[in-house]
């Protein structure tokens, strides 16, 4: 740092000049898929499921109960990335789950941006993984 | 911390690490910036950081074609390790009434005897340069290619670098507490840190100007006012130029990152300093920018935020030693368009403070306007 060293240093070197590293996105199913992973008895709570819709993620047809957010819909189906990190393209999970981190978006019915943790399935619905910033 | 210094500079924003830089280019010695709290921390980090040469007054044409081409060669010039990120995509300026369009055209032919290649261009011309635009209620636009806009950080950090690598001294989280005279003039500077004695302080604190000036007992003709902007999440580039209309009264652009930066003048805003959000401003935003790029209105705003724009009666800047207290200088009085000006901010304020000739013309900028009548009329600012 040039800059007196006592000083509050306010400036990073900009990440796009830091080595660009890769991580391969695995969404290689962990064979715990559909309702197995879906909690059906509970001591204390009562799960009222809807009724079952399906919807297609990156071309695959994914099957959902009406209630459910498409990222719980996706976890429960084995998926366990969302989306990617725009700048190093890293791997990103299920996070916050409530709407705040940026995560999960997705591009559903050609929509970018949709956070898909708060965002309900519907019946054929069209949920694809977004590459980059999304696009207007 | 230094004992003595040449010239202490007060305010560690765009304006004073130009005008350090420029010092010590010119063959200064000794010179510090102290800032209350980090770099570009005020006005300048606050800003919408757009950089257009499309004025109406000769003045502010020469001084801002030399800050842009400053900036065209910036990181060269200041040896920048990082990226200013200057997007020269142009600047737009939409033009909706009759009465704007009449002085759009004398701005126009302004520019052009300047050297500055502003072209006025019909709504279909304007759709095909910003896509998403939405021409409704259009009368024309006008359009130079070389401005754009620039990150205010890394540029700060820029000039900030090279002055230090010139021998500059500065000095973060350190405020100002008192200005020491003597027989009219300047002595030194107290700080949280110690003293510096001084023949020199150059009083660039931006929306906090008076109260330097204050340590000294003297009023400036200049008040602060809040200003909002705000900043949307990111998506991929759809819009080419900075966009801005002062019938519609707003400012857009969409920064390198992807987020679209944008602000407008809001009625009743605070002059005592406050930098608190306002609510009212998102909505009346959200409504003009989704008129002017329809596409907008699913985009989510991330935040909000306010900055000071220190105004002068004139609305251009002070660049000039204060009367009554020799060594002590003011640049200040921007009035919203400090950053884009800063290059002509700190080429003006070395030639000054060194008593070099004048490549600008700074000398119609002193405080002798105000009392012998020749303010000068700009009639494009926000």
């Amino acid at each position: 740092m040039a800059i007196d060293e006592k000083s509050h240093i306010l400036f990073t070197k900009p990440l796009h000049q830091t080595p660009m590293i890769y991580y391969h996105s695995t969404n290689t199913d962990i064979n715990l898929k559909g309702d197995y992973m879906r909690i059906s008895a509970h001591p204390i709570l009562d799960f009222e499921r809807g009724t079952q819709v399906s919807f297609t993620f990156d071309g695959v047809q994914v099957s959902a109960y009406t209630g459910e957010t498409i990222a719980a819909a996706l976890y429960a189906a084995g998926y366990r990335t969302l989306a990617n990190s725009p700048v190093r393209h890293r791997p990103r999970g299920f996070f916050c789950a409530i709407g705040n981190c940026s995560s999960c978006m997705m591009v559903v019915n050609g929509n970018a941006n949709v956070k898909t943790c708060i965002e309900l399935v519907q019946d054929g619905m069209i949920v694809e993984t977004q590459r980059g910033k999304g696009t207007l | 911390m230094v004992k003595t210094a040449d010239i202490v500079i007060v305010g560690g924003g765009i304006s004073g690490v130009s005008i350090g830089y420029f010092l010590l280019k010119y063959g200064a010695k000794n010179v510090v910036i102290i800032e209350r709290d980090f770099l570009a921390s005020g006005a300048t980090g606050r800003c919408g950081a757009g950089i257009r040469q499309q004025w109406g007054s000769p003045l502010n044409c020469i001084m801002s074609k030399f800050s842009c081409e400053f900036f065209e060669t910036a990181v060269d010039e200041l040896g920048f390790d990082g990226d200013i990120e200057f997007h020269q995509g142009g600047y737009m300026m939409l033009v909706t009434t009759e009465k704007e369009l009449a002085q759009t055209k004398k701005n126009v032919a302004l520019q052009n005897s300047l050297g500055i290649g502003t072209k006025l261009i019909t709504p279909s011309e304007a759709k095909a340069l910003a896509g998403p635009l939405n021409t409704e209620g259009l009368l024309a636009a006008t359009f130079h290619d070389r401005d754009g806009h620039l990150n205010p950080f890394t540029t700060t950090r820029a000039f900030a670098d090279a002055f230090v690598r010139l021998g500059g001294k500065v000095y973060t989280n350190t405020s100002i507490t008192g200005i020491r005279t003597s027989n009219g003039k300047i002595t030194g500077v107290d700080t949280n840190r110690g003293s510096i004695a001084t023949n020199t302080v150059v009083n660039a604190a931006g929306g906090y100007v008076q109260n330097i000036a204050d340590m000294v007992g003297i009023e400036l003709p200049l008040y602060s006012k809040r200003h909002n902007i705000l900043v949307t999440e990111p998506v991929e580039r759809v819009l080419g130029p900075m966009l801005m209309s002062f019938s519609l009264n707003f400012y857009c652009q969409q920064t390198p990152h992807g987020s679209f930066l944008m602000g407008r003048t809001c009625p009743d805003q605070p002059r005592d300093l406050r930098i608190t959000a306002d609510s009212r401003f998102p909505v009346a935003m959200a409504k003009t920018i989704v008129k002017v790029l329809p596409q907008l209105k699913n985009l989510r705003m991330l935040r909000q935020w306010a900055g000071l724009y220190n105004m002068s009666p004139d609305n251009h800047p002070i660049y000039d030693q204060v009367p009554g207290l020799e060594g002590f200088y003011l640049s200040a009085g921007y009035s919203g368009h400090g950053f884009m000006m800063s290059p002509a901010t700190g080429q003006s304020m070395a030639e000054l403070i060194l008593g070099l000739p004048a490549t600008l013309p700074w000398g119609q900028l002193g405080f002798s306007r105000f009392t012998e009548g020749n303010t000068i009329h700009e009639p494009s600012v926000v």
